[in-house]
């Protein structure tokens, strides 16, 4: 079997703002084609936690590796598709069609005279179409519902070709059905595209059967390996004053 | 009408219009999209700073403009990417300090007049051949540079944090996008003078943005609301004898009155 390194992995990570210990002592690892849940009170560290993987603030110490890279040696960056908090809350007014947005997934990919090639427009098309927003293309992005932006915005990721995808909770404002939805077409991402997925969420409830790992994070993390079965859960989820209760009902009926 | 292209200083004056119509919509749409359009009026007074200092010093002030907006960019940008401050706070201290700094270099130098005047408001008649030449100069390399980078700029409008995941050179860009607004603004206060050019980046595009379109379509209709504008102001201000800066942010502030009751929504 090929080697291959993990997609993430994190020794002994502190992060600090002035007297304030936000993160401690946190190590993990995410390998290829998992796909894994964080979750948290909020103002645990959770998107701290995120935002030192991408590199936008930096750690007061420990070490970062992507694929194998130290962070500050990574350029790879279209291999990571990130979908912040606030994806479902563009500007209403902000100019721009389905496809002009989800094409920026493109724009680091493009050559020296920058203009789209057939890679290209082939990569927006199929990541328009497996996130279900293929006719939508013409449309603003002020026009769309909650589900519908959710879904450009992940399409915008897919188009760099991600090996990772990391989303930050972008659930807001979105409708049940929707959710399911989105629930379903990352399931599908994982299992059919291989994709690694990163998911911050509050709803471990509903996506306890797809996940292989499950990271609690509250100041420190805890790294629960089954999810499924909850053998290690359980008591890690009284440490981080976490409903575990969501987890439990889940997997009882 | 046309007889008034007879005349080499509305020759000037119109090669000179439509190059800053051009850039100053292109770069307008970033600006406007990134909230940033307080920026377009504090590097005009940070411009008028370089005009004070040219005319103090008997030396070029066009080419002091560009000195001291640039310089003004550079500051203002650096302290908002390293320092985090806010936006709008740092923008209202350079413009009222570059105001100020600029009103006591010029009264040191004695000269409130007429010369000041088209500075702050422009004047067609005031364009030299020379002029036109280093619009063009700079306008070109500009133009191209807002055009090579367009995707990424764009990217970054929408959402700088992604951009940046993305591998994105964000600071570089954030620089450069600056750099070639402060060179806009100083090449076009003799047209449009300092204390107007603000609205010639900024209004074309808010306009532009009535009309709900994507964002090529929406760059398009704003380079054509600019161009039109300055065509037109510059027309008036021949026929009328008023400040060109006046009658074309006039014409374009029309626009703008016109595309929003067009689009009530």
């Amino acid at each position: 079997m090929r080697f291959e390194p993990a997609v993430f992995e994190v020794e002994h990570l502190h992060y600090r703002v002035g007297d304030q210990l936000i993160l401690e002592d946190v190590s993990l690892k995410v390998l290829q084609g998992e796909y894994c849940a964080v979750i948290g009170p909020n103002g645990g560290g959770k998107t701290t936690l995120v935002r030192l993987l991408l590199g936008l603030q930096k750690p007061t110490s420990g070490t970062i590796r992507l694929f194998g890279e130290a962070l500050k040696q990574f350029r790879r960056w279209e291999r990571i598709g990130y979908v912040p908090q606030q994806a479902t809350q563009t500007d209403r007014f902000f100019p721009g069609t389905v496809e002009e947005i989800v094409g920026m997934g493109r724009v680091s990919r493009l050559g020296w005279n920058k203009k789209w090639r057939e890679d290209d427009r082939r990569m927006i098309a199929y990541a328009m179409e497996r996130m279900e927003i293929a006719s939508l293309g013409d449309k603003l992005i002020g026009e769309l519902s909650g589900g519908q932006r959710q879904r450009v915005m992940i399409a915008r990721a897919l188009a760099s070709e991600p090996k990772v995808l990391i989303l930050d909770e972008p659930n807001t404002g979105v409708d049940q059905p929707s959710q399911q939805r989105f629930y379903r077409l990352l399931r599908q991402l994982n299992a059919e595209a291989r994709l690694t997925i990163l998911f911050i969420t509050h709803d471990i409830g509903v996506i306890a059967d797809d996940i292989a790992r499950l990271f609690t994070v509250n100041q420190t993390l805890a790294t629960c390996n089954d999810p499924k079965t909850l053998l290690n859960c359980e008591g890690m989820s009284e440490l981080y004053g976490i409903d575990a209760h969501l987890l439990s009902q889940h997997h009882r009926h | 009408m046309f007889e008034m292209f007879q005349y080499q200083f509305m020759v000037n004056a119109f090669l000179a219009g439509i190059m800053i119509a051009l850039l100053a919509s292109f770069s307008g749409a970033f600006v406007v999209l990134r909230r940033y359009a307080l920026l377009t009026e504090t590097l005009a007074h940070s411009a008028l700073v370089g005009v004070a200092v040219g005319i103090l010093a008997e030396g070029s002030p066009v080419w002091m403009a560009v000195a001291a907006a640039l310089l003004s960019a550079w500051v203002i940008e650096y302290l908002r990417s390293f320092f985090h401050l806010y936006s709008d706070a740092v923008l209202a201290i350079f413009l009222s300090g570059s105001l100020a700094l600029a009103v006591t270099i010029v009264s040191l130098a004695g000269a409130f007049n007429s010369s000041l005047f088209s500075y702050l408001f422009g004047s067609i008649l005031s364009v030299s051949e020379e002029e036109v030449w280093t619009i063009f100069m700079v306008g070109v390399p500009a133009l191209v540079l807002l055009g090579y980078f367009y995707k990424e700029l764009y990217f970054i409008a929408f959402d700088e944090e992604v951009a940046k995941t993305a591998g994105i050179p964000v600071t570089l860009l954030n620089f450069m996008l600056v750099s070639i607004v402060a060179v806009i603004i100083a090449l076009s206060i003799r047209i449009v003078g300092t204390l107007l050019i603000g609205a010639l980046m900024v209004i074309p595009t808010v306009a532009a943005l009535r009309y709900r379109l994507g964002f090529s379509a929406t760059v398009g209709l704003s380079v054509l609301f600019a161009l039109f504008s300055v065509a037109a102001g510059m027309t008036l201000s021949y026929a009328f004898s008023l400040p060109s800066g006046a009658t074309i942010v006039l014409c374009v502030l029309l626009i703008f009155i016109v595309s929003l009751m067009i689009n009530r929504r």
